[in-house]
């Protein structure tokens, strides 16, 4: 296991890598502030949970992945979506039940999901997806695709069965999926350290597994950034799976219905102090972006997600013959002739 | 069941006097019963009523099983039948880990299968006609079917005509169509009571309206404006205020079908019949009637029907009229209660009826018959239908409705 | 034609299948090198290689996971559970993951996968290596459900469900495994869905599946010969999709239906089957449905036990018997 810190000078990144960074850092957390806000005027129903806080880890991945390579995400995946280019209306959308939605308002705000830009699915029982990641990764190996499958989740979900099979049958078979927990210290409502005896529930755990793994900053766009680059390239040319432990915090609870009443006096506040936006902008202001530059993107992330807004309002209900589409393959729903 | 005679183990009883419900005197002749020693008439043992009989006619007991009970009073009848039928009915040789028996009172008064049940009313039977052979002498399906076939036999003089010597004959066996037809036409006229009517059509004002836009009609929609869409309107139109022809028959009720699905019978030569439906025809003009059916006869001529195209059939016509008939008393296909055939249309001397007396015209005119289910309607209610068929074809402005198109 | 063992007719399908489509991979523990606990994968190891013919770790599910995961993305695997009973180790996988995704996702992902396993009793296994388990996927929307009784089923139904589009779980039972009977030479691809109507006759109709299509033949043949009770014999084959028209045609012949299931009495098959008829076959029963199942208890173990627990023969003629007239 190793562990990276930021480098000072961050020569390495060029400057348009570095502002598309805090361009989609910017996109995820207005999206997700917009989430938050139509749901308490009534137009998100159901739950959601939302990475405010933790923008730099999927937006890292985002503009580091090959538009080819497949994202697999938690229920807590709005943000991992959108970074892969998945039409903003069509998130929206589906969190407000509309047609416009990307699953046409069939999946819901945990099961978000753009094959076509490589998001292949959002899912919600804690773990699960890690096999599939590897099966996805199985796939790139046997056809010599050279692609990557890279797999989020959450402190919580190195305590379920699956994490444990997942990274055993990925190093064994030595498949190019790059597994990368976002730790934010909670499970759910339980602070992971209450619940596992080791310090990094998933670093510590990956050497068990022969799995190499580092420990980032999650807050830190460029190092996820450096990780993500690293850890693909290596599978991609057949160096095997890897994990990276990306330290976060979830600036809300852990979903609609949690006002993470559980967290210490004080913990928020020096975690606001870590935000990755607010870190992102002073280093790329120190780096000589001019303030014009910064607020220019600031605008356009801010209009795209009202024009987004006002697209997914704009959209009807889902038309009721959807209820039986798509159950097969043929389009229908009949287990009967 | 007595004891007749010391080797005698079992008795037939042949016939029952009395009906379960009936009082009973004591001593009063009840039942005959058969052994291979003795044929003779048991009286009642007591006096009450008859509430259950458990051995029916014809069926076969050991010696001191029960035969029948004799309740008290019917009240008392009524609360006692189901302990002892239970009681009775268990039968000797069962498996000692099956359930006990939780069949309600066996016999032949007992409940009927619903497929039992259906056959009944299809062939309009009595239950207490038939004669169970099931087990405590449940009627069952192949005793009504056993029982329809030989009510349907002809006399046995007249059972064989003779028949045309083979020799200068050549088989032709049936194709699986043809059989089919056949057992659905079989099956129909003698399940359905047919009635026919017939009514004479003046359709001139038709006449009118094909010669007006005929010519323009075939070259815009490519084939000719015959008389069968507008006899198709009129019927969908006259079906809307007689529902009850617009039915499925259903033994105990009829339904009502809230949609007009117009079934025209096509003529696959030896290849039988097709019956395909223009659905919701009720909501269709003139023309566009013209225009599915024309749709549906092309597409079933070159087997190129849907499934859909050829199902939920409410009422059905036929089109005989090509061939020149006069009339034609067409089959019902159940669980439909009606059925219209068209017939030929032509030149005709009538006399009409004018402000100045009576004149004589030439009309073209032609027959529309219809059979109907008499257990679904009367005569009066089917004629009333055919009237208003006759008189819509007869003084709707078709012209008009042509020209409107959809309107409807 | 050509005789097979059912094993073998196992192997034969998937390599059937392997040859005819590179995307076909094949997954599962000790299925390579070892030819599979039932000897039912011998050969295709040595046929088609390490790269494709793959042994895992005890993992049901990152074995079900991969096999999805490889699914969504282009190939088309057969995963192996060696035991059905351990469906139920990895059942998030299949209920919650693989038979809803393409519904959740409003089409956007197709699993075109095959799980096979060996299911039902008879080998002396006891509770948890002998369940019959098939109505278990039957109860999930979006599985596909198929359970042959034969060489020859076992061969086509695999190879239909290889090349169905959608995820389909093919429960192979064990103790047919040794069982012969002609094979159809060449390809042999079945179709899934559809019910076989394996012996006709007019005073009932028996339908079963698996091993229990074999007990209901044996049973028909001595109604017939010792009792004059002829019998309609339906091996039904496939559970999703549901083959209504065959079942609905045949029981409407005689008026009466037996189910015979390998499932224990509650929501087994039967009570679908049961329930179909009684609403769309109604008027044409001549006497109540009949559900010979197994009793509603875990399986025993001990010979003398478990041929008690399973409807045997003896059972099903003695229970036809009684129950129709």
């Amino acid at each position: 296991m190793k562990r990276k810190k930021a480098a000072a000078g961050g020569e390495d990144i060029g400057r348009e890598t570095r502002l598309e960074l805090y361009r989609l850092q910017l996109e995820l957390r207005y999206c997700e502030k917009r989430a938050y806000d139509l749901f308490l005027q009534n137009l998100v129903k159901g739950t959601s949970h939302l990475s405010l806080g933790q923008e730099a880890i999927a937006a890292a991945f985002g503009v580091a992945m090959r538009s080819d390579d497949w994202t697999f995400c938690t229920y807590r995946g709005h943000a991992h979506t959108l970074a892969r280019g998945a039409s903003m209306a069509g998130v929206l959308g589906e969190l407000m039940g509309r047609q416009c939605g990307l699953l046409g308002g069939k999946g819901g705000s945990m099961h978000l999901t753009d094959v076509s830009k490589g998001a292949m699915g959002s899912y919600a029982i804690i773990g699960a997806h890690l096999p599939v990641a590897a099966g996805a990764a199985w796939s790139a190996q046997y056809r010599g695709t050279e692609q990557v499958a890279v797999c989020f989740f959450g402190d919580g979900t190195t305590n379920i069965g699956a994490f444990h099979e997942a990274l055993n049958f990925a190093a064994v078979w030595k498949l190019p999926v790059v597994y990368v927990c976002e730790n934010n210290l909670y499970m759910e409502y339980t602070a992971i350290h209450t619940v596992t005896a080791v310090d990094h529930p998933a670093a510590d755990r990956a050497a068990a597994y022969g799995l190499e793994s580092v420990i980032v900053d999650g807050n830190d766009a460029d190092e996820v950034y450096r990780a993500a680059v690293q850890y693909m390239d290596r599978a991609r040319k057949g160096g095997g799976p890897a994990l990276i432990e990306a330290k976060t915090y979830r600036h809300s609870g852990h979903s609609r219905a949690d006002p993470a009443k559980y967290r210490p006096e004080g913990e928020l506040e020096k975690w606001l102090e870590h935000d990755p936006i607010k870190l992102y902008r002073e280093r790329l202001a120190k780096l000589g972006v001019a303030e014009a530059t910064l607020k220019d993107i600031e605008t356009d992330a801010m209009r795209k997600v009202d024009e987004a807004t006002a697209a997914a309002k704009a959209s009807p209900v889902p038309a009721l013959d959807g209820i039986e589409r798509n159950v097969w393959a043929d389009g229908g729903a009949a287990w009967r002739n | 069941m007595p004891q007749l005679g010391e080797t005698v183990a079992e008795g037939t009883v042949t016939r029952w006097y009395k009906k379960v419900g009936d009082a009973v005197r004591a001593d009063e002749a009840l039942f005959d019963v058969e052994t291979d020693k003795v044929s003779t008439e048991i009286p009642a043992p007591a006096s009450g009523v008859l509430s259950e009989i458990l051995v029916v006619e014809g069926a076969t007991a050991k010696v001191g099983a029960r035969l029948a009970v004799i309740s008290e009073s019917a009240q008392a009848a009524q609360a006692a039948a189901p302990a002892q039928a239970a009681a009775a009915a268990i039968p000797a040789e069962r498996a000692p880990e099956a359930p006990p028996d939780r069949r309600g009172t066996a016999g032949a008064a007992g409940r009927l299968s619903p497929v039992v049940s259906r056959l009944i009313a299809e062939h309009g039977l009595n239950p207490s006609e038939l004669r169970g052979t099931g087990r405590d002498g449940r009627i069952t399906r192949e005793d009504v079917l056993a029982h329809v076939a030989r009510r349907a036999q002809p006399p046995a003089a007249s059972r064989q005509p003779p028949v045309a010597s083979l020799a200068d004959a050549e088989v032709a066996p049936l194709n699986s169509v043809r059989k089919r037809t056949a057992e659905h036409m079989a099956k129909a006229w003698a399940a359905v009571p047919h009635v026919l009517q017939v009514v004479e059509v003046d359709f001139s004002k038709v006449d009118e309206a094909r010669r007006a836009a005929g010519a323009p009609w075939k070259a815009r929609e490519g084939f000719s404006l015959t008389y069968l869409p507008f006899i198709a309107w009129a019927v969908t139109r006259a079906l809307g205020s007689h529902p009850r022809l617009n039915a499925s028959f259903g033994g105990d009720h009829l339904v009502l079908h809230r949609r007009v699905n117009l079934g025209i019978a096509v003529d696959l030569g030896l290849d039988g019949l097709l019956v395909p439906v223009v659905k919701d025809a009720a909501a269709k003009s003139p023309a566009e009637l013209a225009r599915a059916i024309h749709d549906l006869a092309g597409r079933a001529r070159a087997g190129k029907l849907k499934p859909d195209d050829v199902t939920e059939c409410t009422y059905t016509i036929t089109n005989n009229g090509a061939y020149g008939t006069l009339i034609t008393a067409p089959i019902i296909s159940p669980p439909q209660v009606a059925i219209l055939s068209t017939d030929a249309v032509r030149k005709r001397v009538v006399v009409i009826a004018t402000d100045q007396g009576d004149t004589i015209a030439v009309r073209a005119v032609g027959m529309l018959a219809q059979t109907f289910d008499h257990r679904a309607v009367d005569g009066a209610y089917a004629a009333a239908f055919l009237n208003e068929v006759k008189t819509t074809i007869e003084s709707r402005d078709w012209a008009q409705e042509l020209a409107g198109d959809s309107e409807g | 034609m050509a005789e097979l063992t059912y094993r073998d007719a196992v192997a034969a399908g998937i390599a059937q299948e392997m040859a005819r489509d590179e995307r076909v991979v094949f997954l599962g523990e000790d299925v390579a090198s070892a030819g599979g606990v039932f000897k039912a994968t011998v050969g295709l190891l040595e046929k088609f290689g390490p790269k494709r013919v793959r042994d895992c770790p005890i993992s049901e599910q990152a074995i079900i996971g991969a096999a999805m995961g490889a699914a969504m993305t282009g190939l088309r695997p057969i995963a192996e559970i060696m035991f059905s009973d351990f469906l139920a180790v990895c059942w998030d996988m299949v209920a919650n993951e693989i038979a809803k995704t393409r519904y959740m996702t409003n089409g956007q992902i197709a699993l075109p996968l095959v799980i096979r396993t060996a299911n039902g009793a008879g080998s002396r296994f006891g509770a948890q290596h002998s369940q019959a388990v098939e109505n278990w996927a039957m109860a999930v929307p979006g599985l596909k459900v198929v359970a042959p009784a034969t060489p020859a089923d076992v061969k086509g139904l695999i190879a239909a469900a290889v090349r169905d589009p959608d995820p389909v779980i093919v429960f192979e039972q064990k103790s047919l495994y040794s069982t012969k009977g002609e094979v159809p030479d060449g390809e042999h691809v079945d179709q899934l869905g559809k019910a076989k109507v394996l012996r006709s006759g007019k005073d009932c109709t028996v339908v079963a599946l698996a091993l229990m299509v074999h007990r209901a033949l044996e049973a028909a043949e001595i109604l017939e010969k010792e009792h004059g009770i002829a019998c309609t014999v339906v091996d039904l084959r496939s559970l999703v999709p549901l083959d209504t028209q065959t079942l609905l045609a045949e029981t409407a012949k005689t008026g009466r239906l037996v189910t015979i299931e390998e499932n224990p009495r509650l929501c087994g098959w039967g009570a679908e089957i049961a329930s179909i008829v009684a609403d769309e076959c109604f008027w044409d029963l001549d006497g109540p449905v009949v559900r010979i199942t197994t009793p509603h208890v875990p399986l025993p173990s001990a010979d003398q036990l478990e041929d008690n627990t399973l409807p045997s023969v003896a059972r099903i003629v003695r229970e036809i018997r009684e129950k129709i007239d």
